[in-house]
Formats: C-alpha cells, structure tokens, sequence
C-alpha cells in the first residue's frame, strides 16, 4: 500500500497533449477513479504509472520517492488491462505464478500464494484450464489474481470489465470494491462508465481534454459538479439557458431564485432529473412527452412551453402516462455563471 | 415449420457444395495428374527394381542406396546444409523480424525493404552475382586485399559454404515475411502483461513471444526445409563436386551416370523426408483452421 503523487504531470504524442498538467495526490489504500470519454487520457496517466508510457514532463511520486526512472519490471505496481492479456499458452495456474517464479519464490511459496489468490477471486479449481476455456468474466478474474498475487502496492487497472456484459460487469465490480476493501490496496480505476465510478470510487478524478476537471468523491461530483462537463458528464442533467437579474432567474416565462454570488447575465441552470417535484398550480406546466420504465421509477421528459425538454424521475406511484398535464418545480439547482458554480436548495 | 421450408436450405447448401467443388476441380485435377500420378509411378518403380532382366517388388534399390558411401554421404551432406541453413536464417531473420515488429522508424522500413529484397532476385542471377562477390578474385578478395594486404582469403565457392551461404540469402525474405506475421500476431497488450509482473527482455522473450508464434516459426522451417532440401540452381552452381546436395545429386545420376533409376530412388528419398516435414506443416495450418473456426 502506498500513496500517489501526480506531479504537473505531461504527456505530448506529437503536437497532441493527451495528459496535461496532472497534479492530485492519492492516499494511501484509496480507490480512485479516472473518469472520461474516450481520449480524454486517463489511459495515458495510468499507463504512465505502470511505466508504459514515459512523462514528457513532471513526475509521479510513490510514497514520496520518484518512480519514472523504473522500467515497468521494477515499479511495486500491477496493471489488470481492458481485454485478452492472459498468456494464451499458459494455464491459469502459470499465468498467476509467472510473476512469483520470476522474482525467485521457492515452489511451495508460489503454490500456496497462486491458490490463495484463486481463492480470493473465487476460482479455486480452474488452475489446469487454459485461457480459452474461461469466460470473458472468468478471464479478467484470473487478471486480477495474477496482479494481486505478486502484492503490489498500488492495483492498476484500465476498464478491466468494459468487454464483459452489463450483469457480470456490476457482479466483478461489487467483487473487486470488496476484494480492495479487504486488501486495503491503494487502487486506480479507469472508465469512461460514470456508473462505475460513481459505485466504486472513493474519489473520483473526471478528466477533459488531458486534465482534470474534478477530483472529489462520487457525492459530491454528484451533487455538485463543478464545471458544464462534469455535469453533462456524470448522471443525467437538464441544462437550461438563464438570464440572470440580481436576485432571480428567469427562465423564458418562468423565474428561479438566485444568489448575490451568481455573476454575468447569462448563465446555465443544471437540474438533475430527481430534483424535480410535482407542484401545485403555481408550478412549470408540463406536459409528459415520454416515460421510459426504469424498474421503481419512471424516468419522464416534460415539454414546458418556453424551456424546452426537462428530464424528470418519479416514482411509479405517481402513476404518469404520457400526454400527462402536470406542474412541476425543481426543489434543488446548480447555476452556473462566470465565477462557477452555485448551488440553490428552496 | 413446415417440411418444404425445412429442406430448402440443405438444397442450398448443395448446390453451393457443387460449385466449391466445380471451383476446385481444375487444380485438382492439374495436381493429380500432374504431381500425384508421375510421383506414385516413380515410387511404384523404385519398388520394383529390375533384377536380371526382370523388374519384380523389393527394396533392392534402397538396399543400394544406403549400402552406397557417396549416396550416404550425400545424404547427411544435404540434412547437415538443411539443419545449418535453417539454423543460420532463424538466428538472422529472428532479430530482424523482432527489430521490425517493435519498432517504427524510418531505419525499420529500409531493414525491411533490404530483407525482402533476395524475394525479386531470381536464384540464377543471385549465385552468378554470389561468384563475383565471394569467388576467387571476386570483389570480396580484391577489397580484402587492397585494405588490409592480407593475401590469406579461401573463397567459399564450389566449398559446402557456397551453397550455404546462397541458401541463407535465398530463404531470408518468406522467413523474415513469416516471422513478421507471426510477431504481428502477438498483441502488445501480452507482452505489456509480462513486462507488468517483472518480466525482463529475455524472459519476453522466451516465456512469452517464442511460444506465442510457435507455429510461425514451425511455419519458416517447414517452407525452408522443403525449399533447401531439393534445391538444385543454388547448390549446383555454388556447392561443392563432392559431397553433393540430393538435388544436384539426382541430376548427376540421371544425366551423366545414366541411372534413371537410381535418381528415381534418391527422389523418393528426398521425398520422404520431406513429407515428414509437410505432414507438419499441414497439419498445424489444420489446426489452426479449426480453431480459427
């Protein structure tokens, strides 16, 4: 176990900057999520970690000490890729005890520690199969006990269950958080799947363009999502056009409370969809233009007349249909102006 | 479902049969006629050797074959240039198929370029081009002896090394092409794996990239294999009188000893051994097939 210091770190591929200016710190048995779409380089920063990828400046400190002089071989680190990265020609119990036979561990030792990890990620007598005959879910099981086994002091891993269907995907996750809760290991997860790290991460880092956007936890990332792709990109958002007249918002014929704090005129109202409540006649009508079920709730798309769609999520005992008349209000906001971000609570 | 909507498409399927079948029929046919008709008559032949006039079944033909020191000789001469052959161009096309497969420079495209460049040299041009660079007062001895004064140099033409060394430079493009598709084969992500739990170079190496294109390089020495053990041009014009390779060998006992079917036997001979080679090589492309499917 061991903490994690990114240090103004930079990665230029050609005149393209996919990791720029990376500086958060990871503490010690931390699980940590690099959230982002496709390129945003959070595979880049984790690839630097495993010595991979070579900085093109800045550094990474592990426990305080620089690791980017290392060769891959020599970092206490241990990378669980996306797909495919079991040695095809080895078994399950030689793909687990390379690593051990490698650093010079009596037999008996690779033995006890390979059937140990088997044990922990619940395939205790797969040892003599090959990897083609495992499943897809199978397979990234075995990846992780041949990364666990060698006991590195921070697990790497780059959307290890991307390739695998929706609910093997949720059933390793819920394994892997409580395999890392009982190890205590420092922990780096990529995904681009906002569900992912939202369930899994102690902290989450979005990433945009090389950078991070936020580093905070899932709550709060939730809740308070500190820039326009942060909050477009985690959870479901409604993003509506304001103008900004001092102590309220108005918003085409309706008005929202501000804040003293909120600057410039125009300005962004983020809603997510659970903070909007039915109301009384003084509320936004809205018509119900769709209703996807989404098991306990139901997820709606109101048409207001003079702002547009609004996502909505009601319970089933509100019993909507579409062409449904309602009124709504939202009972939570963000606004987001010139200086940030504001959160209003009525 | 009704019967007629169950049947249609096993009549598809037929008529489809019949055409793949129409499709391969000409070379089939060329092949058989061709390669399997002439090669079963000549092993029938050295089977029925003709003994004081009358030709009956027996094994008197390979009894001479192997009873014979020059065709023994000859024999071991050809496998001992296979093996070597074979040996030299994985321990040059291996570094050079690995340069290529993990780099990307403008080096790398010339050392490809270079290493493929025998590919469009017909085997005729290449040994007379050989005799003038290594033979005797070949550009090699005259440069030898123009920098250094050193007058010490023994050419390796009409020596076991001639025909070595145009063999190697022969079987350097298919071995480096095949070892190529074989490394191209290994994904990054396996060797990034075996680097990621303390893998070194060699242990990569060995551990990993060496199994992982196993039937490429059964691939290289099965194609090497047939193509040097009946090779003639080469041998003929760079190898040496004695010992010989089968291939100038079979020619020497057909046209100037005049003992059709002596050279017929030391053909099946060749043949055979061969064969053992070829059954490897099919039947891992038959593996392979069947696992790809």
């Amino acid at each position: 176990m061991a903490s994690l210091t990114f240090n103004h770190l930079n990665k230029q591929f050609g005149s393209v900057k996919a990791v720029d200016n990376l500086n958060f710190e990871v503490k010690n048995g931390e699980f940590i999520c690099l959230l982002g779409p496709s390129g945003c380089g959070k595979s880049t920063a984790l690839r630097m970690i495993a010595g991979f990828e070579e900085p093109s400046s800045g550094d990474i400190l592990m426990d305080g000490k620089s690791i980017i002089a290392l060769p891959p071989n020599k970092r206490p680190t241990a990378m669980v890729f996306q797909k495919y990265t079991l040695w095809p020609h080895m078994t399950v119990y030689k793909n687990i005890a390379f690593g051990l036979q490698l650093r010079g561990l009596e037999k008996k030792v690779v033995e006890d520690k390979v059937h140990s990890a088997l044990d922990l990620v619940g395939l205790k007598g797969y040892e003599k199969r090959l990897p083609a005959q495992l499943s897809g879910g199978q397979q990234q099981r075995v990846a992780i006990a041949r990364a666990l086994v060698l006991e590195p002091q921070i697990l790497l891993l780059d959307e290890p269950f991307s390739s695998l269907d929706a609910h093997l995907r949720v059933r390793l996750r819920e394994e892997l958080k409580s395999i890392q809760r009982s190890l205590g290991i420092t922990t780096i997860f990529v995904t681009h799947d906002q569900e992912e790290a939202l369930s899994l991460a102690d902290r989450i880092a979005v990433m945009s363009s090389g950078q991070v956007e936020q580093y905070d936890s899932p709550d709060i990332i939730y809740a308070k999502p500190s820039s326009l792709f942060v909050a477009g990109f985690i959870g479901s958002m409604t993003l509506l056009e304001a103008e900004n007249k001092g102590s309220e918002l108005k918003l085409g014929n309706y008005t929202l409370p501000s804040s003293e704090i909120v600057k410039g005129k125009d300005v962004k109202v983020a809603l997510r969809p659970e903070d909007i409540l039915l109301a009384d006649a003084n509320g936004w009508a809205a018509k119900v233009s769709q209703v996807m079920n989404l098991g306990p709730f139901y997820s709606l798309v109101l048409a207001i007349e003079g702002l547009g769609s609004v996502k909505a999520l009601f319970p089933k005992t509100s019993l909507l249909k579409e062409h449904d008349q309602i009124n709504v209000l939202p009972n939570r906001y963000l606004i987001y102006h010139e200086d940030g971000v504001e959160e209003i609570t009525l | 479902m009704e019967a007629s909507q169950l049947q249609r498409p096993k009549a598809k399927l037929s008529k489809q049969a019949w055409v793949a079948y129409a499709l391969i029929a000409a070379p089939f046919l060329l092949m058989v006629l061709l390669i399997v008709y002439p090669a079963s008559l000549s092993i029938v032949r050295t089977l029925r050797p003709e003994v004081e006039g009358v030709r009956r079944f027996g094994l008197e033909n390979y009894q001479a074959f192997f009873s014979d020191h020059t065709s023994v000789t000859n024999l071991i001469f050809t496998l001992w240039s296979t093996g070597a052959i074979i040996g030299l161009l994985f321990a040059i096309c291996l570094p050079i198929a690995l340069y290529l497969r993990f780099t990307d420079s403008w080096i790398a495209h010339w050392v490809q370029g270079l290493a493929l460049f025998p590919l469009f040299v017909p085997g005729i041009i290449l040994a007379y081009a050989l005799i003038r660079f290594i033979g005797p007062n070949g550009l090699l001895e005259t440069f030898i002896e123009v920098t250094t004064g050193w007058q010490g140099y023994r050419t390796p033409y009409l020596k076991p090394a001639g025909s070595i060394i145009g063999l190697v430079w022969e079987g350097i493009p298919i071995t480096v092409l095949i070892l190529t598709a074989g490394l191209a084969q290994v994904p990054d992500n396996l060797i990034e794996a075996a680097r990621d739990v303390g893998a070194g170079r060699l242990q990569i190496f060995f551990r990993i990239i060496l199994p992982l294109i196993g039937r490429s390089l059964l691939i290289a020495f099965a194609l090497n294999f047939l193509g040097v053990i009946g090779a003639f041009t080469l041998p003929y014009l760079l190898g040496p009188a004695a010992p010989q390779m089968m291939g100038p060998f079979m020619q020497r006992t057909f046209y100037n000893v005049l003992n059709p079917d002596a050279a017929e036997t030391q053909a099946v001979i060749t043949f055979l051994l061969s064969s053992i080679v070829g059954f490897l090589y099919v039947r891992s492309a038959v593996r392979q097939q069947k696992e790809e499917t």
